[in-house]
């Protein structure tokens, strides 16, 4: 007989199975802002960068997400100055009100958008190297790229021990990033006897370098180092340098080696040397998953930007999963800094400024691909 | 040792600065004939270099035959845009066709975003890497062909003006719009006409100086900004003074950048606009009269 209880029993029941299944479909996305330089001159990086953080994203979302909910991408452009990046953090925080953000793509926006998150939100810094991002950072700060003085220290070693320089001309980027390299490097090459022939700064814009090239090749020097963020004026610099009759050694900068640099400068880059975190013939299981997914939503190849991006969702998925809350930033922020990280690009720390402590790879371009080198 | 390196700074001037010439005298004859100032100059630039990109890399023909049929398509689409965006408002004030102009290159910078992706290319020739040693100066292949093409271009343009029928109508429609017309000169067709040259022009010059560089649809703001300098020094509608003009560009750019400061390089181009304007406005090199 149905009595009344039965009725209780089975009509509770049916409430909470719908509201159980009502809360498992209305839990809502994760959302991450990616602030990256989306138009002007650092668009294809970008684009490349973005698409790094989306193909994580839909690998993680795959395995069922953080926490039950789907992580969300919200683009942002900053254009790749500072003030836009400064006015896109502070649309993402305040009038989208956004969980997390991922951004500082160049140093410069970097170093100006920090102040916009300070104490705020979890702010993760991706490829800008300019130490002073973490050394004046904030509890909520985090910067995956190795600084410029950790590659240079790496790199000026290789330099030193195994390429047989005497002497390095620099071609610069005229900004923060630039100066700083080149004042690094004196130091450092200057401590293993090669002379600094000289350099030349070059502007964000400029698309010919004839001018500057011609007094670095008058200057004789053994090698050349070339520091160039961005591809597309990277690609125009090696080529112009080998247009100019240069016959030396060309030095690419630290972590600027992608595959489409690689397309565009031709001859120029075969068997230069640079440094990265991120080497396309890696074995590491979660690169090689990222890979694939990144293979079958772009086409683009994977570059190491990509994987800056990528690694950034990672990793916040990670500490939110360890904190249990998305928007309770102190523990996310203790979640990320407490414990080691198994990511794509190696396994990896934070140190307390929120600093990561990557693992730095040479890598030499031979027969038109990024490769592993010793 | 600093005599060779300063004749290779007039060398790199001296390429650049045809690469300049040839930018600006399709904008100095838009201005002389149809009295425009077109800002979407750059963006026939731009399209030029595009379409010869495409050329090659999808229908494999090679870049000397790509060159043509690119410049050919290009003043194509140059008819079709004085006719839609010009030629309704050629009755308005000079500066509602300028913003009219204005408005077409935004939209062909951003149409060619959209179409042809953010991402750079390189347009490939065989000439771009290889270099010629001339003594103990190097040029590439590529720059030579800039200003062999650019001085025959600058000869045959003013040849035809002087010579040609249709030259001289184009002379007669830049001195006297009316007068012309009273003559019995269809002015809407010499305006045409003139148009698709000079966009065929901008784009021949975005073809043979897009490869020396990495293409991205924001090289039409570049080549423009370039070309109006020229133009202001030269003086609006004049071909010689384009010549003059871009030749002279590109050496105080080399030179300034090479012995002042880099920073310079950029800043040489509008410091020179500035005093050209207070100094000399009608241009360094315009022989003046019918012109503004």
């Amino acid at each position: 007989m149905i009595t009344r209880r039965t009725l209780a029993l089975t009509a509770a029941a049916i409430a909470l199975g719908a509201a159980g299944s009502a809360l498992a479909q209305d839990k809502p996305p994760i959302r991450i802002a990616a602030i990256g330089p989306l138009s002007g001159a650092g668009a294809f990086d970008g684009q490349l960068a973005i698409e790094g953080m989306q193909a994580m994203a839909a690998v993680i979302n795959a395995k069922g997400g953080v926490l039950g909910r789907k992580i969300e991408l919200i683009t942002y452009d900053d254009k790749g100055v500072p003030e836009e990046g400064v006015s896109a953090a502070k649309r993402a925080l305040e009038q989208d009100k956004v969980d997390l953000i991922v951004g500082g793509w160049f140093s410069a926006v970097a170093l100006a958008q920090k102040e916009v998150t300070r104490d705020k939100i979890i702010n993760i810094m991706t490829s800008s190297q300019h130490p002073k991002v973490t050394d004046e950072g904030h509890k909520y700060l985090f910067r995956l790229n190795a600084t410029s003085t950790m590659m240079s220290d790496r790199y000026a070693k290789f330099i030193c021990d195994k390429m047989k320089v005497k002497s390095v001309s620099f071609i610069t980027i005229n900004d923060d990033y630039g100066r700083l390299e080149v004042d690094n490097y004196k130091k450092l090459l200057g401590a293993c006897n090669i002379e600094v022939k000289g350099n030349e700064f070059y502007n964000r814009n400029d698309t010919d370098f004839t001018t500057a090239l011609t007094k670095l090749r008058s200057q004789n020097a053994d090698a050349i180092y070339v520091s160039a963020i961005n591809t597309s004026q990277g690609a125009t610099i090696y080529r112009q340098i080998r247009q100019s009759g240069y016959k030396g050694t060309i030095i690419a900068s630290a972590g600027n080696m992608n595959p489409k640099l690689v397309e565009l400068s031709g001859p120029a880059l075969e068997g230069v040397y640079s440094v990265s975190l991120f080497a396309p013939d890696t074995t590491n299981a979660s690169a090689k998953a990222w890979m694939a997914q990144y293979g079958k939503m772009f086409k683009n190849e994977p570059s190491f930007i990509g994987s800056l991006g990528a690694q950034s969702v990672e990793v916040l998925a990670g500490a939110i999963e360890k904190a249990g809350d998305a928007r309770n930033y102190d523990k996310i922020a203790a979640a990320l800094k407490g414990q080691k990280w198994n990511t794509l690009l190696g396994e990896i720390t934070f140190d307390t400024k929120g600093q990561a402590l990557q693992n730095i790879y040479l890598v030499q371009v031979k027969d038109k691909k990024i490769v592993t080198a010793n | 040792m600093e005599i060779v390196v300063f004749a290779q700074q007039v060398v790199n001037g001296l390429a650049n600065g045809m690469g300049y010439v040839l930018i600006a005298v399709g904008l100095t004859l838009v201005f002389g004939v149809l009295r425009i100032v077109n800002f979407a100059h750059g963006e026939f630039y731009m399209l030029g270099a595009y379409f010869t990109y495409y050329v090659t890399s999808l229908a494999g023909i090679d870049y000397l035959g790509a060159l043509v049929i690119a410049t050919v398509a290009v003043a194509a689409i140059g008819v079709f845009a004085n006719q839609f965006f010009f030629r309704p408002l050629r009755k308005e004030h000079e500066f509602t066709i300028l913003l009219s102009s204005l408005g077409l290159a935004l939209l062909m910078a951003n149409g060619a975003e959209y179409l042809f992706g953010a991402d750079p290319k390189y347009v490939n020739t065989r000439y771009a890497d290889e270099t010629v040693d001339i003594g103990p100066l190097v040029v590439t292949q590529q720059r030579l062909l800039v200003i062999a093409v650019a001085l025959v271009m600058i000869a045959g343009t003013y040849w035809f003006i002087r010579f040609t029928r249709m030259g001289k109508m184009m002379q007669a429609t830049a001195q006297n719009p009316e007068g012309a017309a009273l003559t019995g000169i269809n002015t809407g067709f010499v305006h045409a006409y003139t148009f698709a040259f000079a966009c065929g022009l901008a784009a021949l010059s975005g073809a043979l100086v897009g490869p020396t560089a990495m293409l991205t649809h924001t090289v039409g703001d570049w080549a423009v900004l370039k070309g109006f300098i020229v133009v202001v020094m030269g003086g609006l509608g004049s071909i010689t003074g384009a010549l003059f003009g871009g030749v002279l560009l590109g050496i105080a750019e080399s030179l300034g950048g090479g012995y002042i400061s880099l920073g310079f390089k950029e800043a040489i181009g509008y410091a020179i606009i500035i005093l050209v304007l207070l100094w000399r406005p009608q241009g360094l090199f315009s022989v003046g009269s019918g012109r503004r």
